[in-house]
């Protein structure tokens, strides 16, 4: 009977699972409430670390084939667990656990003490926190009103209170300046008594002892306080909503940024079709700046008006020459050179700037604290008092009632902070309210119309438009109410006396009589079905609905559809807008063409290409297809030339790929040849883009391709500058294949580390693979590119008792020369492999010390070319590349893994040839949507690139 | 002046034709191996020292080293045999090895014995009507007696099909 030290109690949380190595014996061991219980660490059925199994009422279920252990007594619970499991005793020393291998387990532990976390709840002054238009206003009502205390203002941002309407106007034009918006003057400040405390925060309130802290430790003691805090811009809760560029509007200052942005722009994109987002467009427009309002639901303000008045907003900003693209959610903003991207589900659209108006979010966490009633506004009545004695709120962050309606809205309006100011401001002083509340009143000046709005109009609203046109000056719409028939409110389109007319209309207490009035009715579903017709049009056999193919699944990312690996379409819309597209292509090493005239030929996608080293030293890149009649003149796979030249009419091309000579280009006899006017220079290969990165050429047909850095992105160039870390690559041979199979299923594979034990049983039964082996599948913002890396379990080469330990997995099963597999640390990583996957079109490999690039190169949806150069570094000795060969074995379509990576492609595009409509499954790891995973049983890189891809080719 | 006897002529040309012969013959041993997939069998047919490397012509041409199967001795060679008999993966399917077109050169003052050959690899899958030429390609081979038997110490084999159709799951 021998105690051994297994692990640490501290490294097992409750409910989970480790594996450990008990004097060469595997053990897993568990944590069941703080009861520890130890088991060996292999299923009894199949080779797997029950360690890395699901634990769940005291039973384990093995991660391979989901048989069930008892924990506690090994017991054998379900198919297709024959045998039971031994289990070992354990005992707790400290944080030690130690097991007896010789003793079982099965005996009651003490439950740790269930620790359950208590919740923790925590008038002669008058403050103000907020210092915007609505405190202005309760100010100057609370002095009217005759209130003679102290006031301090309290306001977050420098600046005086101003008003805000003239930011998305006047500012925008660069014409407004902020004396003119200014609501709160200095000589007012003094004539009103109001002390100052501008650029501060209030940080607290406590409402018993009715004290407000600032953030700089001043204490503000209050009779009175109002909270006028306003909101703060909502921002897109999407990646890359951070990026430079995207702009939000709240203060003087965001104005400011967009007035700057608007002035170098030539297209911006608006996201929100509210008001503040059309005010937005209409900057643009006039600024002679193209605009793409992105508006989520299929109109534009549909939560706020009856949708013929949000068509009615949208056809204005349309007949001005905004592209306003409805259902149209962004997904993302994304870095394209010096523009964004804006993406959604259907394409991505370049823009210079990405203005950002999709409401506001009131700030209400300070009254909240403070124990006011918060219900996506701070709740007040009439007079702006909140739940808590002693404190009012008003303006954009309080939610007050309708008159007679029992609703209760929270109103982001010059009017409605100006009345509800001036209301609290009284109601503080101790005054009367001042009559009923007025109607709500809102204006906005967008496209060269001033249109205002009266009333409390509903979403379901019935809108009857008079005047003969939609959206002109001149045109009223008038709203009722579906069930008592009465007006709601007014619109009129520059015409401000329809408004004042409007005030005594909505006071009436009966029905509106539509009857006798001159006005339309308009219809509620009137939507364009332009997009429909289209389709119809284009397809004689409307029920065959060929687009319909095209529709990813519902369930979203879970769910790839097989046309995305099949189709001829999609396959040629792929090198369009990918490998033709905004990226960065792997072509060569640098190693292969080190000295001027070197060649070698090579492909962007599937377009053959010519890498080649001018005199200069400058690598280039060119079409491998004359200018003449298309031949693909380089036929060598690689070689060392002058110039060249195309065999069929003799055309011939320097270095980098320009046009030198054209034989008889004058004709013979002064008959025939080229026009006159012909110039060579008009007339060279295509040249791409060119960047080289430690030794990698890659190459693009975009011409404003952020850098090379950039495009990786930091964590993947990390990984990149692991493997190519400065020493000089060496070229040490090449393989090519084809592969029955698509592209992007290469991709998948080694974004998949799934498989990578379960395919590869090589790994598992000679000991590549180790229990407790550190492991991440990265996956870059974008998604596109990723790495999946393992270390050996202490970074160096595998421990040779370890290895025994692999071994004993499986009786007999040895390797006569197992030094193949040795891993020589020479490198600055964590990691002993990576496997990188360069979006499109390249892998690079770091199986320990076996290195190479591969190169994909499709050929159809259902095939592609994977050209292999392997590569040491200048400096190897020679059994260094002994080795760097012998471990090659393992890869390539030869390798110990690369052929069976292959074979498995090749199974998956066989298993989508003859059946219709099917989808694949990848639902692995579902906490993580898309991205980078801890876990080896994920699929969230896949995710991730079909979340790129999807963008990329707008599906 | 006395002539060479003509047995004596008679005798070197039996040398080199018995000689040519026994090596077509281990070559058709060496082919059935592979055709029966007894890869253990095919991996006894080389000396302890056996080098084997499977490599493009376009590497060999180039005088770069890298092959597709890369082993440098007998151990390395029955690890290949193993593994793949016990661990890989790839679907079923039938190769038929054709070697020909042998010349045999001379034999070194070590015993070595170097020759070529041509060979072709046909593979069928259980699900297509055709064979494929899988490979095509020359046996660079150096031949030594152990026991008075010929194995391989060294062959390379260089394929012309620079393009393999996917995998190559099985020796050449």
């Amino acid at each position: 009977m021998t105690w051994q030290r297994a692990a640490s109690l501290s490294s097992i949380r409750d409910g989970g699972a480790i594996g450990g190595d008990v004097g060469g014996t595997p053990v897993a061991l568990y944590n069941l409430g703080g009861a520890i219980y130890a088991t060996h660490g292999i299923c009894t059925h199949a080779l797997a670390l029950l360690s890395e199994g699901w634990v769940e009422d005291g039973k384990i279920e093995c991660p391979l084939h989901q048989g069930r252990f008892d924990i506690r007594t090994g017991k054998a619970l379900c198919a297709p667990l024959t045998q039971d499991l031994r289990t070992y005793a354990v005992k707790l020393e400290g944080d030690d656990i130690f097991v007896d291998l010789d003793q079982s387990g099965a005996r009651p532990a003490d439950s740790a003490a269930d620790k359950r976390p208590t919740d923790a709840c925590a008038a002669t002054a008058a403050v103000i926190v907020g210092a915007g238009q609505a405190a202005a206003a309760a100010i100057r009502a609370m002095r009217n009103a005759g209130f003679n205390g102290t006031i301090d203002l309290v306001g977050d941002e420098p600046h005086l209170p101003y008003e805000r309407p003239p930011l998305s106007k006047d500012m925008l034009f660069g014409s407004g300046d902020l004396a003119a918006c200014t609501r709160l003057s200095q000589a007012d400040v003094e004539s009103l008594g109001v002390r100052l405390h501008l650029g501060q925060q209030a940080i607290a309130v406590d409402p018993t002892e009715k004290q407000v802290t600032l953030g700089n430790g001043t204490g503000l003691p209050y009779g009175a306080l109002l909270i006028a805090t306003g909101g703060r811009a909502r921002h897109l809760a999407i990646p890359g909503s951070e990026r430079a560029g995207v702009l939000h509007l709240r203060t003087v200052e965001d104005a400011a940024a967009i007035e700057k942005a608007l002035a170098a722009a030539t297209h911006v994109a608006v996201v929100g079709g509210g008001f503040i987002g059309l005010e937005l467009a209409s900057a643009a427009i006039k600024r002679g700046v193209a605009a793409t309002v992105l508006e989520r639901e299929p109109e534009i303000m549909m939560r706020l008006l009856p949708a013929p008045l949000g068509c009615a907003f949208r056809r204005l900003a349309e007949t001005h020459g905004v592209d306003v693209r409805r259902n149209a959610e962004v997904r993302e903003i994304t870095q394209r050179g010096a523009r964004l991207g804006i993406v959604t589900e259907r394409d991505t659209i370049e823009v210079d700037a990405v203005l950002v108006g999709i409401g506001l979010e009131p700030h209400v966490d300070l009254a909240a604290a403070a124990g006011c009633k918060v219900l996506g506004g701070i709740d007040v009545d009439a007079e702006g008092h909140t739940s808590v004695p002693g404190i009012w709120a008003a303006g954009d962050c309080a939610l007050h009632p309708i008159a007679n309606s029992g609703r209760r809205v929270r109103l982001e309006s010059w009017h409605n902070a100006e009345e509800q100011g001036a209301a609290a401001g009284r109601s503080i002083a101790g005054a009367a309210p001042e009559g009923p509340a007025k109607k709500p009143w809102f204006w906005t000046d967008q496209f060269g119309l001033n249109i205002q709005m009266i009333g409390s109009i509903g979403p379901k609203d019935i809108v009857a438009r008079e005047g003969g046109a939609d959206a002109v000056a001149g045109t009223i719409y008038r709203t009722i109410d579906r069930d008592s028939g009465k007006l709601t409110g007014v619109v009129a389109f520059s015409l401000p006396e329809a408004i004042r007319q409007a005030r005594t209309d909505l006071q009436a207490t009966t029905p509106f009589d539509l009857d006798t009035s001159t006005a339309v009715v308009l219809a509620d579903d009137e939507t364009e079905s332009t997009d429909a017709s289209l389709e119809a049009a284009m397809n004689a056999h409307p029920s065959l609905a060929l687009t319909k193919r095209y529709l990813w699944p519902e369930e979203g990312l879970t769910r790839i559809p097989d046309w995305v690996y099949t189709d001829e379409t999609i396959y040629q819309r792929e090198i369009e807008k990918i490998f033709h597209g905004r990226t960065w292509n792997y072509v060569a090493l640098e190693c292969e063409i080190p000295n001027p005239g070197d060649y070698i030929r090579s492909n962007v996608g599937p377009t053959p290409v010519v890498v080649s080293r001018a005199e200069d030293g400058s690598i280039n890149v060119f079409e491998n297809r004359c200018a003449h009649r298309a031949a693909e003149f380089c036929r060598e796979l690689s070689g060392n030339a002058k110039e060249f030249v195309c065999p069929y009419h003799q055309w011939s091309y320097d270095l980098k790929g320009s046009l030198a000579g054209v034989p008889f280009r004058r004709g013979v006899n002064g008959k025939g040849g080229m026009p006159a006017d012909f110039k060579n220079a008009d007339h060279g290969l295509r040249k791409l883009n060119v960047t080289a990165h430690r030794g990698v050429v890659f190459a693009s047909y975009c011409n404003d391709m952020e850098s090379f850095p950039d495009y990786l992105g930091p964590e993947v160039l990390r990984e990149f500058e692991a493997t190519f870390d400065g020493r000089k690559p060496v070229l040490l041979g090449h393989y090519r294949h084809t592969l029955p199979g698509n592209w992007k299923l290469y991709h998948e594979n080694l974004k998949d580390p799934y498989h990578a034990t379960l395919l590869h049983t090589f790994l598992v039964t000679f000991g590549l693979l180790v229990a407790g082996n550190r492991s991440l599948m990265l996956a870059d913002p974008t998604g596109r590119h990723g790495v999946m890396a393992s270390a050996k379990s202490d970074g160096k080469a595998v421990a040779s008792d370890t290895k025994k330990e692999m071994r004993a997995y499986r009786e007999g099963m040895t390797l006569e020369e197992p030094r193949f597999m040795d891993f020589i640390d020479e490198f600055d990583s964590p990691w002993s492999v990576t496997m990188a996957t360069i979006w499109p079109n390249l892998i690079i490999q770091r199986e320990m010390n076996t290195l190479g690039v591969r190169h994909i190169v499709p050929t159809s949806p259902n095939e592609f070319i994977m050209k292999w150069t392997m590569f040491g570094f200048e400096g190897d000795s020679e059994e260094m590349t002994r080795h760097r060969l012998r471990q090659g074995n393992l890869m390539g379509p030869a390798g110990f893994l690369g052929l069976e990576d292959n074979e498995a492609i090749k199974f998956v595009q066989d298993g989508m040839q003859h059946v219709p409509n099917g989808e694949h499954l990848v639902k692995l790891d579902p906490e993580i949507e898309a991205g980078t995973a801890e876990s080896l049983i994920s699929e969230a890189a896949i995710r991730a690139m079909y979340k790129h891809w999807r963008q990329e080719m707008g599906l | 002046m006395t002539r060479p006897s003509p047995a004596a002529v008679a005798d070197i040309r039996l040398e080199t034709l018995l000689l040519q012969h026994e090596i077509t013959t281990f070559n058709n041993v060496y082919a059935a191996a592979l055709d029966d997939q007894r890869l253990m069998d095919w991996a006894e047919m080389f000396t302890d020292d056996g080098f084997y490397v499977i490599l493009s012509r376009e590497n060999f041409d180039r005088d770069l080293p890298v092959g597709l199967i890369y082993c440098e001795n007998k151990g390395m060679i029955r690890d290949r045999a193993f593994a793949l008999k016990e661990t890989a993966m790839f679907a079923p399917r039938y190769l038929r090895h054709m070697v020909s077109n042998l010349t045999v050169g001379e034999e070194a003052a070590d015993g070595t014995i170097s020759a070529r050959a041509n060979y072709v690899v046909f593979q069928v899958l259980y699900d297509r009507p055709d064979a494929t030429i899988h490979q095509v390609g020359t046996y660079h081979d150096k031949f030594r007696r152990v026991n008075g038997t010929l194995k391989l110490a060294e062959r390379r084999c260089v394929y012309d099909n620079l393009l393999v159709a996917n995998a190559l799951c099985l020796p050449v």
